[in-house]
């Protein structure tokens, strides 16, 4: 308890200071977020246009989609406005640049995801949340249960990204690769999983596992339906547990220097 | 007494790989080839050695950062592998090129944080806070941002941020590096004075000289990941310090000084540069040479800069192994 | 004239050291696959529902290769806008100044040369994946000259472009919020994942009057039909276009370089 307590108080400060670095550049910093938020809603309201002239994509309307937007930027912008190291996981890895990490008295994982706050993540953060409470117009029940879900889909994105990140430990710098992958997972998650099937689909629960950030939080909030909220909150804290695995795994290689970088 | 630092065999080897597919070749490279020594708490000691040689190779195995092959380690009589983040608490480390401060943020803001990394009580931090920025005379500039600090006050809040948590050992890479004649003095006066005061262990490593020989009482000399000499610095100082180099200005050309012990350097028309070996020719005896030579405008005498010691010693430990590989050959 | 021809040779230099990056530039395709195969099943699913055999006068393939060349486009895109924010913020920009070479012109020919290997690399992987989703496409090769003469005016356009952005580096903190509105506009407003055909009709004019269209929706569209009125119309669309920016630029410039003999650089 008393450590959950230090990490949380830890959070907290890096949240604090790396708000404070980023407004350093106050100009670049706001200039950054307000063009991802801009060019979320443009995305927005480009499927705008779509649905005008398709009003349903096999039972999802427009709102349904609007939904989709919100709670995986929301998600997006969460994870990586807190834990923004984990976009720069394989570069940090690939140049040992974990070494100051590990010289400080915490577990290694969570204190080097604090390190950086991304100014774009903030964006997404702030366009997620204001769009679903400006559009979708929620009751509390409905606005409580997205919250939750923006939580949980911030689990997923951050273990994603750990466990793409973490394969520059197995693989030397898979800097590209860990992207695409990413690339991949986003691309995936704002699109309604109803367009797929077969394969196709339970990749989507499995190696690139878009579903449980996007698809089954929606289908959760339309419906109330607890199984598909549950799924999606087991699906996101099972990635971050693995990503977290993966991790630990690959740092004792790390520990034991089978990197080319780590000579010297 | 107690060691603040026993290391036992410690053997470290990269794999290393070339090439592409088939013709992927593996390649075992050895870092650190068998380090032994302890380091009793308290003391200063360089640890130095060319590039390469397995300095901070050793250093990562002692933070934690890197497992070894083979080997013991003991730095607080903790396993550095095995218990990083309890150790953690207990080490504080500057690497010269690499900034723990944060570069748009005043100090200040720095320090906060770390009290809450190392989970330093309220009172008991801002106590040590505002010890350090009296010793450390980071008063002026605690609240300016970091990247507006000139070279020498980053370093010496950089040092003061990694003594926040009261550690008993501190490791120093290169910590003076890029500094100017006077920051550099100061920096190494207060570690100087720490090392004393607090009975902190400190670990340097350094290819200054002056640094070597202001902060450490001990060097270990590293080449080739293996110990090469272990001394007090004064005893090398005086085994490898025999002689004295002597530069003379006169009014006229002077006559030619010959003397058992003494050779010439370098000289022109009317200047002299001479090497003396003091075992051989006392100095005095030198200087009433020198003197008789002409009529003297000008003289200095100096000792031969450490880093052509270390040179030498460098040269003569890679003589030395590659002597023994000969024998075991 | 030899100041002239030293351009075509920076074009190639740089394409043939994009050649050197082929295999960088093939990791970036399996997005362009991922992408056209959720573009396919978002049109199946459309037309299915729609239970029509066309949409805005494009069949489902065609739909298709009109997707796989808009992407082609746009995925090729040099960051041209990031090197110009890093040249003036470095001042490397000065010292091209010193150059006996213009740097704006220096900068197009680059990107072109970039661009072209790219596109290439881009337009074949896309070209396989969508004949492999919806197979080939009726093609003839008066057609295809028609797309390729659309497409030089197009990645002109866009560098200016790209450019401009990147000289808001003179007087912003930080151009990549800027940059990332550009393309964004440029995607939505160029038809990159729609055709204009099937939007309403006053934000289809409104689209089509601005110069995204030529850059993105125009060539898309001449891929699929053909034909050497819309060709002559998307020509004269994108020389208007390029004028009004290169004049802009021209403008922006020279106030920029009075910036850098003032401070500088």
């Amino acid at each position: 308890m008393k450590r959950i307590s230090s990490y949380l108080a830890l959070a907290a400060s890096y949240f604090q200071l790396n708000l404070k670095a980023q407004l350093e550049y106050r100009g670049a910093f706001l200039s950054q977020a307000l063009a991802m938020f801009l060019n979320n809603i443009a995305w927005v309201a480009f499927w705008g246009l779509f649905f005008h002239r398709f009003p349903v994509l096999r039972g999802w309307t427009m709102h349904d989609f609007i939904t989709l937007w919100a709670v995986v930027a929301a998600g997006f912008g969460l994870a990586h406005s807190v834990f923004g190291n984990a976009l720069l996981l394989p570069s940090l890895i690939a140049r040992g640049q974990l070494d100051a990490w590990l010289l400080y008295p915490r577990a290694a994982l969570p204190h080097l995801l604090l390190g950086r706050m991304s100014a774009t993540a903030c964006g997404d953060a702030a366009f997620g949340y204001l769009v679903y409470l400006a559009v979708v117009k929620p009751d509390l029940q409905h606005f409580l249960l997205f919250t939750a879900f923006t939580v949980s889909a911030a689990m997923a994105f951050v273990g994603f990204s750990v466990l793409t990140g973490s394969l520059s430990f197995y693989l030397g710098n898979a800097e590209a690769l860990s992207e695409q992958w990413r690339f991949a997972m986003i691309t995936f998650s704002t699109y309604p999983a109803t367009l797929f099937e077969g394969t196709v689909k339970l990749l989507l629960y499995t190696l690139i596992p878009a579903a449980f950030v996007g698809y089954l939080p929606v289908e959760a909030l339309r419906s109330l339906s607890a199984a598909d909220a549950a799924l999606a909150v087991t699906g996101s804290a099972a990635i971050l547990v693995l990503g977290a695995c993966v991790f630990h795994l690959g740092l004792t290689r790390y520990e034991s220097g089978n990197l080319m970088e780590m000579r010297g | 007494m107690e060691l603040a630092v026993e290391l036992e065999g410690l053997r470290k080897t990269f794999t290393v790989t070339r090439g592409k597919g088939l013709s992927r070749t593996r390649t075992e490279v050895v870092a650190v080839d068998g380090v032994s020594f302890t380091v009793p708490s308290g003391q200063s000691v360089a640890l130095i050695g060319p590039n390469g040689a397995g300095k901070s190779t050793t250093i990562k195995m002692l933070t934690g950062i890197l497992n070894p092959t083979s080997g013991e380690a003991r730095v607080l009589g903790l396993v550095p592998w095995k218990q990083r983040s309890r150790l953690a608490y207990h080490l504080g480390a500057v690497f010269g090129q690499r900034s723990q401060l944060w570069y748009h943020l005043p100090p200040g803001d720095t320090f906060d944080l770390l009290a809450r990394i190392y989970e330093l009580d309220r009172a008991d931090y801002a106590r040590r806070r505002d010890m350090l920025i009296e010793r450390f005379g980071l008063g002026a500039f605690l609240n300016t941002q970091v990247r507006k600090l000139s070279l020498g006050q980053r370093m010496r809040a950089e040092i003061a941020a990694s003594l926040l948590h009261k550690p008993s050992v501190l490791f120093l890479d290169e910590p003076t590096i890029g500094l100017d004649v006077v920051a550099r003095q100061e920096l190494r006066d207060l570690i100087r004075q720490w090392n004393r005061e607090e009975g902190l262990t400190v670990f340097l490593t350094s290819h200054d000289a002056g640094d070597i020989e202001s902060v450490a009482r001990r060097v270990i000399v590293v080449n080739h990941g293996r110990v090469v000499l272990d001394d007090k610095v004064s005893t090398v100082r005086r085994r490898y310090l025999g002689s004295k180099v002597l530069s003379v200005k006169f009014h006229e050309r002077p006559a030619t000084v010959e003397l058992a012990g003494v050779s010439v350097v370098k000289t022109s028309d009317y200047a002299l540069k001479l090497e003396v070996d003091t075992r051989i020719a006392p100095i005095e005896l030198v200087i009433n040479k020198v003197l008789e030579a002409g009529a003297v405008a000008d003289i200095t005498i100096e000792d031969p800069p450490l880093e052509e010691i270390i040179a030498h010693i460098y040269a003569a430990g890679a003589a030395g192994s590659a002597a023994e590989e000969v024998r075991t050959a | 004239m030899r100041f002239w021809q030293k351009y075509p040779a920076v074009g190639l230099a740089s394409a043939r050291s994009n050649l050197a990056y082929l295999g960088e530039v093939t990791s970036r395709v399996i997005f362009l696959g991922i992408i056209l195969y959720i573009f396919l099943r978002l049109w199946k699913v459309t037309f299915t529902q729609a239970a029509a055999q066309q949409l805005g006068g494009f069949t489902l393939e065609q739909m298709l290769w009109y997707l796989a060349v808009t992407e082609s486009i746009m995925l090729s895109a040099p960051r041209v806008a990031q090197l110009v924010d890093e040249d003036v913020r470095t001042g490397a920009l000065s010292v091209q100044l010193i150059r006996p070479m213009s740097y704006p012109l220096y900068r197009l020919w680059t990107t072109l040369g970039e661009r072209l290997v790219r596109f290439l690399v881009n337009s074949a992987v896309a070209a396989a994946v969508v004949c492999l989703l919806v197979g080939p496409i009726k093609w003839s090769l008066p057609g295809l000259l028609i797309f390729v003469l659309s497409l030089p005016l197009a990645f002109a356009l866009d560098f200016l472009g790209n450019f401009l952005v990147g000289l808001g580096a003179f007087w912003l903190e930080d151009t990549t919020g800027l940059l990332l509105i550009y393309s964004r506009v440029t995607m939505i407003m160029g038809g990159m994942l729609i055709p204009l055909e099937l939007l309403p009709d006053a934000i289809r004019t409104a689209f089509q009057t601005l110069p995204f269209a030529s850059m993105v929706y125009g060539p898309a569209k001449l891929f699929v039909h053909p034909d050497v009125p819309t060709l002559l119309d998307i020509l004269a669309r994108q020389s208007v276009a390029v004028l009004v920016f290169a004049l802009v630029i021209a403008a922006v410039y020279r106030l920029a370089m009075r910036r850098v003999f003032a401070n500088g650089g």
